[in-house]
């Protein structure tokens, strides 16, 4: 797996002879292609073992407390559970790359088809979060960093602090109590209101979309109504982290020479730091934003919880209570998968921030 | 910047602000629709709309209101049973044959005419297909041998139940009549629908196809479901013509929804929410006892726990009292005996829990056992709120008589998983019982008809126990089949007495069904057996 902590690549770069970009790039992609499948590979593995040591019985959990053993071992068989190990793997490695995962216990449906419903809701809500934890974030950070120790640095260190520290739920409940509530602003929990659930027709799955597509600007306002807040709070965590990342970053440039180079020269502060430095920290930015990124994909189980929010990470978790071991396994993968690809895609996005990296 | 692009900016903040804007300057919605009953409600257990396959109270509850039963619960009264399906029966004198006569002109929904030959299919595919709910006839021997004999339809308003034995009708008619196991399901439809010989049971997983006053209009799961009033019904149409159940987990936020109007009912309020709510104008709290009990099981296999009078010395630990006026306040009432409140046959409140703590009468019968310093023991218990608070309670009491209880939470799915093997000291569950007569829990939490490993009775508590008494299992085979009313009861009342004295659980509370509902909605009906949603109105 590429890491992605390591931040700027070593590379032999600047030296002579380049290759086309074209073919340089699809060798990266082919590089990263083996270890990824052997990531994820590893990852199926390691979650069938884990399921299979679990003390959860996975028949006992279809077919409910007051089973005869007759229908249990008629169950167990029809499961292949009776098969040694290596045949159910086998099997299991088979259902996995033609994306079957067998039926989810929680909902009688295929868990492919359960995966297809809950994403969305939950990349709908992590795409808007990130946007807002991004967008107010990064300038956040670079002000921070500009105006270290003054009372602006210490107000947003200390927002910061609360967004990374408070427990979302807390959050969440009293955003639903005040601006729900008491202030009758906000649409409350779940992804849109009763009226209008059975007039959206689902297109791609994200609301907003399917609204604005439909034309309905009712039913998108309603919407929005009720992401916004969530969004805010899941947001504000990425905010704190974020900006808490941008700042180090930024005050590591701005006390390089070639800062005092650009001021000596007469540039604007403005551009020295937005331009100068922060063009520096861009590849170390995006490697904490993809990441943030790709922990609100995995699901934020309480917020979804507290926000009656249809999500994946509520589905996941429910799956673990009840052991269902097929959709716990389709969901991790899913989740390995979500990694792998925002890993590959920084990869690829710090060629174009980083010259020296082609 | 240049001053395009500052212009740009300028538009997209201003647009994002306008959306902002627009957004907040949106009314309350604070009224739910007149012709509707909307409620919260933690969904996450349906699976399935199965009648043959459903085990758990939420999908129960809804089948109850799309599939009719052939008889009824008597909304009073839950131990009495009221036509539905069917509109009378009779019993032959020797009470081996129940003949049903069933109303007629019902149809399914769409129109195609439901008839007593699709009820005899309808319950042999309960038996045919093998589920736990196969167990409801199984029990009365019923079987796939015989139960196309034995469950026949004789004309189109006619369906014959042959029994292997003499039982009392009124216990038949309660735990078949009234069960999910008598729906009428729409055979036609799942025959077609049917795949690998399922008789339907994929289809029903996310559809239902029977007759009653709703029918299943829309399910996402996790999400919402949406039951609507069935045109084609035979019976009188609900008042409310659609039941919106949206999924709600979080209990702090059902009770938001209710205090802002936007449900009418929140059915998963914590205590603390309860307490709260209690008494605050537009509100009201229901509440109706369910068949559920709360206990502390012993393995008798242990060999602390399979001394009668430690089992009895762990009853004296239970603060009943204290803990039925603050953790289970809106939770249950105390219970020791089996046999629930409501049922046929139980002892009434108060000689049906005749204990109270007392810490020096506990201390003499572990010294009477053996154990005169005490001893130490480990507590399972899942993943039910009030099962820590009653544990550390006992954990406490416990201490003060030198018994060293070690508290072990886990995830329900293993702790099932734990006392189903018996592999476990000791243990704290709930379990619910399917009829409103002391036989349903006595037959499971007494009855062990074969107290053997290999025998593997995982369904029976009393197997997972290891308990076994052959003059409680004789004195329950008797009751069963004892036809005078009153002596059966008098059997039951003193089998309830030995039990709490002898038995391999402490019972402790009987649970309530309970839930906050705005005061717009009248006529509530309930029992512990079942929630009439079609009586219901606003």
């Amino acid at each position: 797996m590429a890491d992605l902590t390591h931040s700027v690549p070593r590379s032999d770069a600047g030296n002579v002879a380049r290759p086309n970009p074209v073919l340089d790039i699809l060798s990266a992609i082919g590089k990263t292609i083996l270890p990824v499948l052997m990531t994820l590979f590893g990852l199926a593995a390691l979650t069938f073992f884990i399921g299979r040591m679990l003390p959860i019985d996975p028949v006992a959990s279809i077919l409910g407390e007051n089973a005869t053993q007759d229908a249990y071992e008629k169950m167990s068989a029809a499961l292949g559970m009776d098969k040694p190990l290596w045949y159910q793997f086998g099997v299991y490695v088979k259902g996995i790359l033609t994306l079957n995962f067998g039926d989810a216990l929680t909902t009688g449906k295929p868990v492919i088809d359960d995966i297809a419903r809950v994403f969305p809701a939950t990349i709908e809500l992590a795409t808007l979060s990130i946007i807002l934890g991004t967008g107010i974030g990064i300038p956040a950070g670079v002000l921070s960093a500009m105006y270290r120790n003054s009372w602006l640095d210490n107000v947003i260190r200390f927002t910061g602090l609360i967004g990374y520290s408070a427990p979302n739920f807390w959050l969440g409940l009293m955003g639903l109590v005040l601006f729900y509530a008491t202030l009758g602003w906000i649409g409350g929990p779940g992804r849109i209101d009763f009226i209008y659930e059975f007039d959206l027709e689902p297109v791609t799955g994200f609301h907003l979309i399917d609204s604005a597509l439909a034309g309905n600007w009712e039913i998108f306002r309603n919407v929005f109504s009720h992401i916004i807040l969530p969004a805010s709070i899941l947001g504000f965590g990425a905010l704190a982290y974020i900006s808490r990342m941008t700042r180090s970053f930024m005050i590591e440039q701005l006390s390089q020479e070639y800062i005092v180079t650009a001021r000596v020269k007469g540039l604007s502060w403005a551009r020295t730091v937005w331009v100068h430095a922060f063009r520096n920290v861009a590849v170390q930015v995006l490697t904490v934003v993809a990441l943030s990124y790709a922990f609100l994909l995995e699901g934020a189980v309480l917020t979804e919880t507290v926000f009656a929010w249809p999500g994946f990470g509520r589905y996941l978790t429910n799956a673990l209570l009840v052991g269902d071991m097929n959709a716990v396994v389709g969901c991790s993968l899913l989740v390995g998968v979500i990694f792998v690809t925002l890993n590959l895609i920084c990869d690829l996005l710090y060629r174009v921030f980083d010259p020296r990296t082609r | 910047m240049t001053p395009k692009s500052i212009v740009k900016t300028r538009v997209i903040v201003a647009a994002t602000a306008a959306a902002l804007m627009s957004s907040i300057s949106l009314p309350a919605l604070a009224a739910t629709p007149k012709s509707a009953l909307v409620m919260a409600w933690n969904i996450d257990a349906i699976s399935t709309f199965d009648p043959a396959q459903v085990g758990e109270v939420v999908t129960n509850e809804l089948l109850q209101n799309t599939c009719d039963s052939l008889v009824d619960f008597d909304p009073k009264d839950e131990s009495k049973v009221v036509p539905l399906l069917a509109k009378s029966w009779d019993v032959s004198e020797d009470r081996k044959t129940i003949t049903f006569h069933l109303n007629e002109g019902m149809k399914f929904p769409g129109g195609a005419p439901a008839t007593a030959k699709e009820l005899a299919w309808s319950m042999q595919r309960v038996v045919l297909l093998g589920y736990g709910n196969a167990a409801t006839l199984t029990e009365y021997g019923f079987t796939k041998e015989n139960v196309k004999e034995r469950i026949v339809a004789t004309d189109d308003n006619t369906l014959v139940l042959t029994l292997e034995a003499a039982y009392p009708t009124n216990l038949i008619l309660q735990a078949i009549g009234a069960n999910r196991v008598s729906a009428l399901l729409d055979e036609k439809t799942l025959t077609e629908k049917s795949v690998n010989g399922d008789f339907g049971n994929k289809y029903l997983a996310t559809n239902t196809a029977c007759v009653g006053p709703y029918k299943l209009m829309q399910w996402n799961a996790g999400e919402s479901l949406v039951l609507q009033a069935n045109e084609d019904y035979y019976g009188n149409q609900p008042k409310l013509k659609r039941v919106l159940v949206r999924h709600v987990a979080e209990p702090g936020t059902q009770r938001l929804l209710l205090t802002q109007g936007d449900i009418d009912i929140a059915r998963d309020l914590s205590p603390d929410d309860l307490a709260d709510l209690d008494g605050k104008p537009g509100l009201k709290i229901e509440r109706v006892l369910k068949p559920q009990l709360f206990f502390w099981t012993f393995n008798a296999l242990d060999p602390i726990f399979k001394e009668e009078k430690v089992r009895l010395a762990m009853r004296y630990l239970i603060d009943y009292d204290g803990l039925g006026k603050s953790v289970m306040k809106y939770l249950g009432v105390p219970r020791a005996s089996f046999a629930q409140i409501g049922a046929t046959g139980a002892l009434n409140a108060e000689e049906g829990q005749p204990f109270k703590l007392d810490l020096e009468k506990a201390k003499a019968l572990i010294a009477e056992a053996g154990y005169p310093n005490g001893f130490e023991a480990t507590v399972l218990f899942g993943m039910l709120p009030h099962s820590a608070p009653i544990a550390q309670s006992i954990q406490q009491n416990a201490s003060k008589i030198g018994v060293k209880l070690n508290l072990e939470r886990m995830a329900n799915a293993q702790l099932f998983s734990r006392i189903r093997g018996r592999d476990f000291q000791t243990g704290m569950l709930a379990w619910q019982t399917g009829v409103p007569d002391a036989h349903g829990n006595a037959s499971r939490l007494i009855y062990n008809p074969d107290n053997r490993p290999e025998a593997k009775l995982t369904q029976i508590p009393a197997w997972r126990s290891a308990y076994q008494n052959e003059d409680f299992n004789k004195r329950i085979q008797q009751a069963l089949l004892e036809g005078d009313p009153e002596k059966r009861n008098q059997i039951y009342y003193q089998l309830q007495k030995d039990t709490m004295q002898q038995g391999p659980s402490a019972i402790m509370f009987q649970m309530y069904n309970i839930l906050g509902m705005s005061d717009k909605v009248q006529n509530w009906t309930w029992n512990g057996f079942r929630v009439y949603y079609d009586l219901a109105s606003k």
